[in-house]
């Protein structure tokens, strides 16, 4: 069953504060981010702070993510370097226009592994598109690497490029959630969404949190650790979701105890993907409860 | 390595650790540290940045420390990235596993 | 709670800007020093200036936070910014004015007291063994004897008049140890100003020369004096300066009489000798007490011999005017310097 990445929280990364007690906060995956948090002169001590953070005992069990700096910037070369030695699950490209962008970052993470030994094919990618060239190349920006996990939207840059600005509806974004989601569907990746940018604003981050998983996102980034329980809870299954996803299970299980090949309930016949849903709102439940 | 210009690298905030590197004129390691968790970690402290200095080869040098209760691997990572200010990336390529 | 306080750097050109951080000081007790080339300052969500510090060469000074942020983590921020600001200048050793109730804010960031003013001012520096290894490097050449004399010049340039100072302090003491005013503030510069010292005292056998330093009528602790101009002379900075001399130069060479020359030209000196009667010699400071030994100016046609003299002089008509004035070596520098050499020059004549 895949991974549950509802929640991904950006740590800056030149926060030594944050980077260490981030744990704490318990976000289905942790960023850290070396990009566009960092200033240009802390560049070379945030990824540092972010090399010796990734190895801290304290993160063994939780999901890392470094957004690094783009490969053709003075500094994306070493940040690969730095967090493919340091163990990182996943690099996050920023600004992917193409699936060449992916394909470069693919070899300069694969020449880091073989340098120091990591398990070639190890180190996996999560691409953030955000420009509009990207939205229209997500497609194939999807299917570039068996590294991708999945594609990410990241809007600020985004709205800038379609020379527009966020609203508290998001349609502006619209369009390019509906491409990522299709292009991460298509390729059997997950979809994440942007930030919400304003903290202290509650009720319009829970607004957008729900519009997005009901466009069908596996979660989102976060930017202040208060957001992470608000969106568990969008992503918590309801009672009634629970209990239905209960007998699917149950039938399945009768199914195959008895050695037939076809699952039933309630006289409708049940297939794998209903099934493996089944699952996925159980995992959820397990994770984030039922829904308040 | 010799170190031959001043650097520094880090902040003063809570968790945090501001380090300042200065050539001296012998073959020694200076370390003159401030800590706010002193007296339960200074020798720890102490420690660590001698590990760290000796594992990249460095002598001849001062480490100024303004410790606001950072953790072992954020004083690490800043003395290092003062260092690596002091003597420019090629420490930095030429030791990744000594990091 | 101040995430969304922006921190920028302000230089003297903004004069808007410039003068939102004076009114700010203003309502914060204090006043923008003349010295201070740049401010960092923090604004807020409504672009309020929250707070400043700023840098005059390697002394931060006029930091103030506004009174209701105070406590919240806001000051390391901008002493970080201040400090990190300073240090890429190139600027890593540095001073810090404060008032004496912030000496525990600034000692957590890193700043050591080196002196105090009743309850006006502090000095205080980023390590806390600069100035004991300086004074350490100083006591190793501390000489045998009763009577240790100290003198501290500029020597801009250097005339028959500090020659005489120089050659009574010798003949009184045992050992005498003259130090020259490091900053290149002055019309002749320091690596020049240190060679003519040299030359014209090159034949007293108890004398020792010494480069000058930052804890000696430097622009750290003494900035009102390179800002003569001004006519402004800080008290404060002058007494700072003065208890560096006598707790911690004086001790590290034994030096128990300080030597300066009366001074009827310049108003700054003057009053630098009435201040130093006081710091130098008021029992109840900690340090021993130092004679104070003020020797009258030698003169030349009624009139004192003042480095201010002869710059006058020069300027107007140049260097055959001062050639009574200066020792011998001084005079052929300025003719180096001023016109022709003096060898072609007699011979013209």
């Amino acid at each position: 069953m895949s991974k549950l990445r509802r929640s991904m929280l950006f740590v800056p990364g030149a926060n030594a504060a944050m980077l260490s007690n981030s744990f704490i906060y318990q976000p289905d995956a942790l960023m850290f981010d070396l990009e566009d948090s960092v200033a240009i002169t802390e560049k070379d001590t945030a990824r540092l702070l972010v090399f010796h953070a990734l190895q801290m005992p304290l993160y063994k069990d939780i999901e890392k993510v470094v957004r690094v700096n783009p490969i053709d910037s003075p500094y994306g070369k070493l940040d690969v370097e730095a967090v493919v030695r340091a163990g990182v699950d996943v690099v996050r490209l920023p600004k992917t226009d193409s699936a060449e962008d992916i394909l470069e970052m693919e070899r300069h993470i694969l020449a880091v592994e073989r340098k120091c030994g990591r398990p070639e094919g190890s180190t996996r990618m999560m691409a953030a598109i955000e420009s509009a060239q990207g939205v229209i190349n997500a497609p194939e920006i999807a299917k570039a690497s068996p590294r991708l996990i999945g594609i990410a939207l990241g809007a600020e840059d985004y709205v800038r490029n379609i020379r527009t600005e966020r609203s508290p509806d998001g349609i502006e974004l619209l369009f390019a959630r509906c491409s990522i989601l299709q292009a991460a569907r298509a390729a059997g990746i997950a979809a994440f969404d942007t930030v919400y940018s304003n903290a202290n604003n509650e009720e319009g981050f829970i607004h957008e949190a729900e519009h997005i998983k009901q466009l069908g996102f596996d979660g989102k980034s976060l930017i202040n650790p208060r957001q992470i329980e608000l969106l568990h809870n969008v992503f918590a299954p309801t009672r009634k979701e629970v209990g239905h996803a209960r007998l699917i299970l149950e039938a399945a299980e009768n199914a195959a105890s008895q050695g037939l090949g076809v699952v039933s309930l309630n006289g409708k016949m049940i297939d794998a993907p209903i099934i493996e849903r089944a699952r996925w709102v159980l995992q959820r439940a397990e994770a984030s409860g039922i829904r308040q | 390595m010799k170190i031959t210009q001043q650097s520094h690298a880090g902040t003063l905030e809570s968790g945090d650790v501001l380090i300042r590197i200065q050539p001296v004129d012998t073959q020694e390691i200076e370390i003159e540290l401030e800590s706010v968790v002193e007296k339960q970690f200074g020798t720890a402290i102490q420690r660590l940045i001698h590990d760290t200095l000796n594992k990249l080869n460095i002598t001849g040098v001062r480490v100024i420390v303004e410790d606001k209760g950072a953790l072992d691997c954020v004083i690490k990572a800043r003395v290092q990235a003062a260092l690596i200010r002091a003597t420019g990336t090629q420490l930095l390529e030429q030791n990744w596993s000594e990091l | 709670m101040n995430d969304e306080v922006i921190f920028c750097c302000v230089l003297k050109a903004e004069i808007s800007r410039w003068q939102q951080i004076a009114d700010f000081l203003q309502r914060n007790n204090l006043n923008i020093d003349l010295d201070i080339e740049q401010f960092i300052v923090a604004l807020d969500e409504q672009q309020q200036l929250v707070a400043c510090g700023g840098i005059a060469g390697r002394v931060l000074k006029c930091i103030a936070i506004e009174p209701a942020l105070r406590g919240h983590g806001l000051a390391l921020r901008l002493m970080t910014t201040l400090i990190n600001q300073a240090f890429s200048l190139q600027r890593y050793e540095l001073f810090l004015f404060t008032k004496p109730e912030n000496e525990a804010l600034f000692a957590e960031c890193g700043f050591h007291l080196l002196a105090s003013v009743d309850d006006q001012v502090i000095l205080m520096e980023n390590s806390a063994t600069r100035i004991h290894r300086y004074c350490r490097q100083l006591a190793q050449q501390r000489q045998p004897g009763q009577r240790i004399g100290g003198i501290v010049m500029n020597a801009n340039p250097f005339t028959l008049g500090h020659r005489y100072l120089v050659q009574q302090a010798c003949r009184e003491c045992d050992w005498v140890h003259l130090f020259v005013v490091q900053e290149n503030a002055s019309e002749f510069p320091y690596e020049d100003r240190l060679a003519l010292i040299k030359a014209g005292v090159a034949d007293f056998k108890n004398l020792t020369v010494h480069p000058g330093s930052d804890y000696l009528i430097s622009r750290a602790t003494f900035p009102s004096y390179f800002l003569k101009s001004q006519k402004i002379i800080n008290h404060c900075h002058m007494a700072l300066d003065l208890q560096l001399f006598r707790q911690q130069i004086a001790p590290a060479l034994g030096i128990n009489r300080r030597y300066v020359g009366t001074e009827p030209l310049c108003p700054v000196t003057a009053q630098y000798n009435r201040e130093m009667a006081y710091w130098l010699t008021t029992e109840t400071l900690s340090a021993p007490v130092i004679e104070l030994h003020e020797i009258e100016r030698r003169q030349q046609a009624a009139q004192p011999i003042s480095a201010c003299r002869v710059r006058e002089l020069l300027a107007r008509k140049g260097p055959d005017a001062v050639r009574s004035l200066v020792p011998e070596t001084t005079y052929r520098y300025l003719w180096q310097h001023y016109g022709s050499p003096p060898v072609a020059h007699s011979l013209a004549v």
